[in-house]
């Protein structure tokens, strides 16, 4: 099976007429605007290797049957060759009036491959075979059922941070028989975020920032929380002795501090290392950071950002990390 | 890439039905060997088994080519031929895991079914062609999801059943009949073969052969396969008159009769007046991988590509390989050879040295008795009736006086051992006398008009010769028992020859002959001339193949256009949700009254919407969407045709602009 052919590289005939039908879809028609329907003039046709030996060996059989006069020989060749051609329809009818409703990927670190999924709805009454979404690394494959959507999932590997864009896919199928491979060529545009990959051992985290930021922390501290009812263990020191008295049941006191640490994750503040490195530390950083709840600001040369927790701040930061400019 | 258990199946199962009737015309040691693999292989899927090792396999195949080569008599064969792809292929089953191999395997056995129709082009192909194309499309669909979701661990969801996979595969064979057809029709013919067979593969002759031994003619007797069908024009001769003559014998080496070289070389001479032949007839024999065509005596007019030899076996020039069909007229009247050559008459009177003493004093006594000549015949003839001779498929095996041993002996035999020993006794006589084998009789289908000869016909008679009467036909048969002529082979015997020989199943079967008989005439014999015919007949005398070629594409243009609207309909939901079809007539009647409806809203709040904008209706509109919601929603939703009713009456009045 020669799937992943589209942007193969390599001067075999396949290569080169894939390439050259990008080629002209490319100048043609460009990227789709979503939803895009597939219709005739998008859907190449073509007999795949078995339906090319499939054609030699029916040619054969015609001409034995020819050569003989044998009409049983001959109407049997001609019937097969027909239900052959019938196919190629076929498979042209599988994907004739899909609908591309949208492609959409979440942001990956570098090293990870970025994820494009793609839904593809069947507005009609009939059931589709086997689509398959053939990217030059990647592919998939899913039925659908009548009316409904399809997701298929294609992946490309990143190396960079940065934007990604998403590769020309072509939505092929061979429904029924295998004799025909039927195609739209896609060029999408669809694009992956992808932050700097973390460093496997960064530095130890700055706590370098001033106290006032983030949550208050439960338990430990010199500041008087609240009361609850003693639990055993509770040291003897914490137990509130005058309101036990009055409830006559044993309270102890909670305790907090007022503020946790905060770190500063601060690019002036990291030497004189390469960019992609200092970048690549900061990543890691912060997913430290979110890892142990400890709340980190940004200071970055075109942006910055307060001190704060959770994904939506994480994100944030990753992504001045991912478009920075140097 | 390998193919999963359902798809190995269904493979097996294609290639099981392809081979079928090969399995039939093979020795049965090949048999063995081309089943052997297939059944390791049924086993192995089931029971989960491993792949043989190389070695094992290489063994294999080596042990089936050695078998294969040694029970061929004939191997470079069309039959070995065919056995060999079959071997082949199911050898191929033991290495087969992935999805290139069961492609490889499925197309070859569509291959191996186009082949069998080499041998027989009998009116049950068609149906055995249908069974092995809907069985190799099914397989194919399944590699073809095989092969779709072999890189990904995840279920389709859709799986189809037994019944939609046939169901499909029939659909898709249906709708490309009329496509085959037009092509079979259209294509371009071409008159004369490129290449012909090369007459050393032809390995599956059957009928008559060129020598008789006894038991020969008795193996065909338990043939009941057409051996040709016969269309009279004008008179038809009556059942004791249809001697169809074959080869003709006059070599006899004690045990074995065989053809005359001489006779065959020379063309006959006085030849019957064809303005005298009176029968009329169109032959049309099936194929047989030899050269004799068959005729009554004698025949006046010689078919195309054949001639006629002296003692009147009409021999083709090349041995017939498909139905052939000849017409021919016949001259009963006409005398054969007046005056008979020195060395023919020689060999007519041959026999071997010393062999038969008993029929050789049986003849001189009758000799002494003053017979000769004519009477002489009769006294023989009278011999074998008043004896008691058993006209008999249970004749035992003869010795090297088998004519003595069958007069005086075993008293039991077939047509051959009559014609035999008549014969030899003749020549012990002087009379000049020569062997013809053929068919005698045949069943006449009333409804088809036309006359069935059977293999089971085969008959052998004698012919004696007389100055100036020239050759004479007598049939020893008949005198010990007539009813062989006048009720046809089978009519002859009290016992049937196996379990299923019944009178009514040998006349269902004369009567069936006539679906086959029309088949042949339609389908197996359309060649180039026909396509002409068809032609001219609608007044296009003179087609050149670019013609054919382009009504060709007209005819399949006209069909597909047929076929368009079925290929490019786009199924609407309407179709198969009625609640659907009447919301769609609600909508439909608010955008005539001035509200466009947004598609993304639902129910209630679009009947919020179209209220505020048709606040006269805005009862009946309630009222219809919550009739829709609940039919759609509830539980137990209200019948259709509340909300039909509702719809129905709905007619909202167009809001009046303000001017």
């Amino acid at each position: 099976m020669n799937t992943a052919t589209l942007t193969a590289k390599g001067n075999g005939i396949n290569q080169r007429f894939n390439r050259w039908i990008l080629e002209r879809v490319r100048q043609r028609r460009g990227s789709p605007t979503l939803p895009f329907t597939l219709e005739y003039r998008h859907i190449y046709v073509m007999p795949t290797h078995f339906g090319l030996g499939f054609g030699i060996l029916l040619a054969l059989t015609a001409i034995g049957g020819l050569n003989f006069n044998n009409n049983m020989v001959l109407m049997f060749g001609f019937i097969l060759a027909a239900i052959a051609q019938m196919t190629s329809l076929l498979a042209y009818r599988n994907l004739s009036g899909l609908m591309l409703l949208g492609i959409r990927a979440s942001a990956v670190f570098a090293g990870q491959p970025a994820r494009f999924t793609v839904l593809l709805k069947n507005p009609e009454e009939r059931l589709r075979f086997a689509i398959q979404l053939v990217s030059g690394t990647s592919s998939d494959c899913a039925d659908i059922k009548q009316q409904a959507t399809g997701r298929w999932e294609l992946e490309l590997m990143t190396h960079r941070r940065g934007w990604i864009d998403m590769e020309p896919f072509q939505i092929e199928n061979r429904y029924p028989l295998g004799l025909f491979r039927a195609w739209p060529v896609i060029i999408p545009q669809a694009r992956c975020l992808v932050y700097p990959a973390p460093v496997s051992n960064p530095p130890p985290l700055p706590k370098t920032g001033r106290g006032d930021f983030g949550a208050t922390r439960r338990g430990e501290g010199e500041h008087l929380h609240g009361l609850r009812e003693y639990q055993p263990g509770d040291p003897l020191g914490r137990i509130a002795w005058r309101a036990s008295a009055r409830h006559q049941t044993l309270y102890s006191k909670t305790m907090e501090s007022p503020h946790e640490e905060a770190c500063e994750l601060n690019w002036y503040l990291m030497g004189g290392r390469n960019t992609e490195e200092k970048l690549s530390i900061l990543s890691a950083w912060i997913l430290r950071a979110e890892r142990l709840q400890i709340p980190y600001s940004l200071e970055m040369p075109a942006a910055s950002l307060p001190a704060e927790l959770g994904e939506e701040h994480r994100n944030a930061c990753l992504e001045i990390l991912a478009l920075f400019k140097p | 890439m390998a193919t999963n258990q359902k798809a190995t199946f269904w493979m097996i199962a294609t290639l099981s039905v392809a081979m079928a009737p090969q399995l039939f015309r093979m020795p049965v040691p090949v048999v063995i060997m081309a089943l052997l693999p297939l059944l390791w292989r049924i086993a192995a899927e089931i029971r989960g088994w491993k792949t043989l090792p190389a070695l094992i396999r290489h063994g294999l195949t080596a042990i089936a080519l050695l078998t294969l080569y040694f029970s061929h008599e004939q191997i470079g064969g069309r039959r070995a031929a065919v056995s060999l792809l079959t071997v082949m292929l199911t050898l191929k089953l033991i290495e087969s895991y992935r999805i290139r191999d069961a492609r490889l395997i499925v197309s070859f056995s569509l291959f191996l079914c186009a082949t069998q129709f080499m041998f027989t082009q009998d009116i049950l192909m068609p149906l055995y062609g249908a069974v092995t194309v809907i069985l190799a499309l099914v397989t194919l669909t399944h590699l073809h999801r095989n092969e779709a979701y072999i890189a990904f661990d995840k279920t389709p969801a859709i799986s189809a059943s037994l019944f939609s996979e046939l169901g499909f595969s029939l659909r898709l064979l249906m709708l490309a009949i009329p496509i085959g057809l037009s092509f079979f029709l259209f294509f371009p013919r071409w008159a004369t073969p490129l290449w012909g067979i090369p007459e050393a593969t032809l390995d599956s002759k059957s009928g008559l052969s060129d020598s008789m031994s006894p038991g020969s003619i008795q193996n065909l007797f338990m043939d009941d396969s057409p051996a040709f069908r016969v269309k009279f024009q004008g008179i038809i001769p009556r059942s004791s008159e249809l001697y169809w003559r074959g080869p003709v014998l006059w070599n006899f080496d004690g045990k074995t009769w065989h053809g005359n070289l001489f006779s065959v070389d020379l063309e006959p001479e006085p030849r019957p007046d064809e303005s005298k032949a009176v029968w009329k007839y169109t032959v049309q024999l099936e194929p047989n991988e030899r050269h004799w065509l068959f005729s009554l005596d004698y025949p006046a007019t010689t078919p195309f590509n054949s001639r006629i030899t002296s003692d009147f076996q009409i021999l083709r020039r090349q041995p017939v390989t498909q139905l052939l069909q000849y017409s021919i007229a016949s001259d009963p009247t006409f005398v054969d050879s007046p005056k008979l050559a020195d060395n023919l008459k020689m060999a007519a009177l041959d026999l071997p040295r010393g062999s038969n003493p008993k029929t050789r004093k049986l003849i001189e006594r009758w000799k002494r008795e003053g017979l000769d000549g004519p009477a002489l015949v009769d006294r023989v003839l009278v011999y074998f009736n008043q004896e008691p001779f058993h006209y008999s498929l249970e004749s035992p095996l003869l010795g090297s006086n088998s004519v003595d041993e069958f007069l005086f002996d075993t008293l039991t035999g077939y047509c051959e051992h009559y014609a035999s020993a008549f014969t030899v006794m003749m020549r012990m006589a002087d009379i000049p006398s020569r062997i013809v084998t053929g068919y005698q009789g045949g069943w006449y289908s009333g409804m088809g008009d036309y006359l069935l000869v059977r293999q089971s016909d085969a008959h052998a008679w004698s012919e004696v010769w007389f100055r100036d009467r020239g050759w004479i036909r007598v049939d020893p048969t008949a005198a010990v028992s007539p009813l062989r002529i006048a009720r046809g082979s089978l009519g002859a015997l009290s016992a049937p020859r196996h379990l299923f020989d019944y009178s009514w199943l040998r006349g269902l079967r004369n009567g069936v002959d006539i679906v086959q008989q029309r088949w042949n005439d339609w389908v197996i014999k359309f060649n180039a001339e026909s396509q002409m015919r068809i032609f001219s007949s609608i007044g296009l005398e003179q087609m050149t193949p670019p013609m054919l070629v382009i009504s060709l594409f007209v005819v399949i243009g006209l069909f597909s256009l047929l076929l368009l609207p079925f290929i490019f309909r786009v199924k609407g939901p309407s179709r198969k949700d009625p609640l659907r079809a009447v919301w769609l007539k609600f909508l439909k009647r608010l955008k005539a009254a001035g509200f466009e409806a947004i598609p993304s809203t639902g129910p209630s709040e679009l009947a919020q919407a179209a209220a505020r904008h048709l606040p006269q209706d805005s009862q009946a509109i309630y009222q219809v969407a919550d009739l829709y919601s609940r039919s759609r929603y509830s539980a137990t939703p209200p019948p259709l045709r509340e909300l039909k009713e509702a719809i129905r009456k709905f007619h909202p009045r167009k809001k009046h602009r303000l001017r």
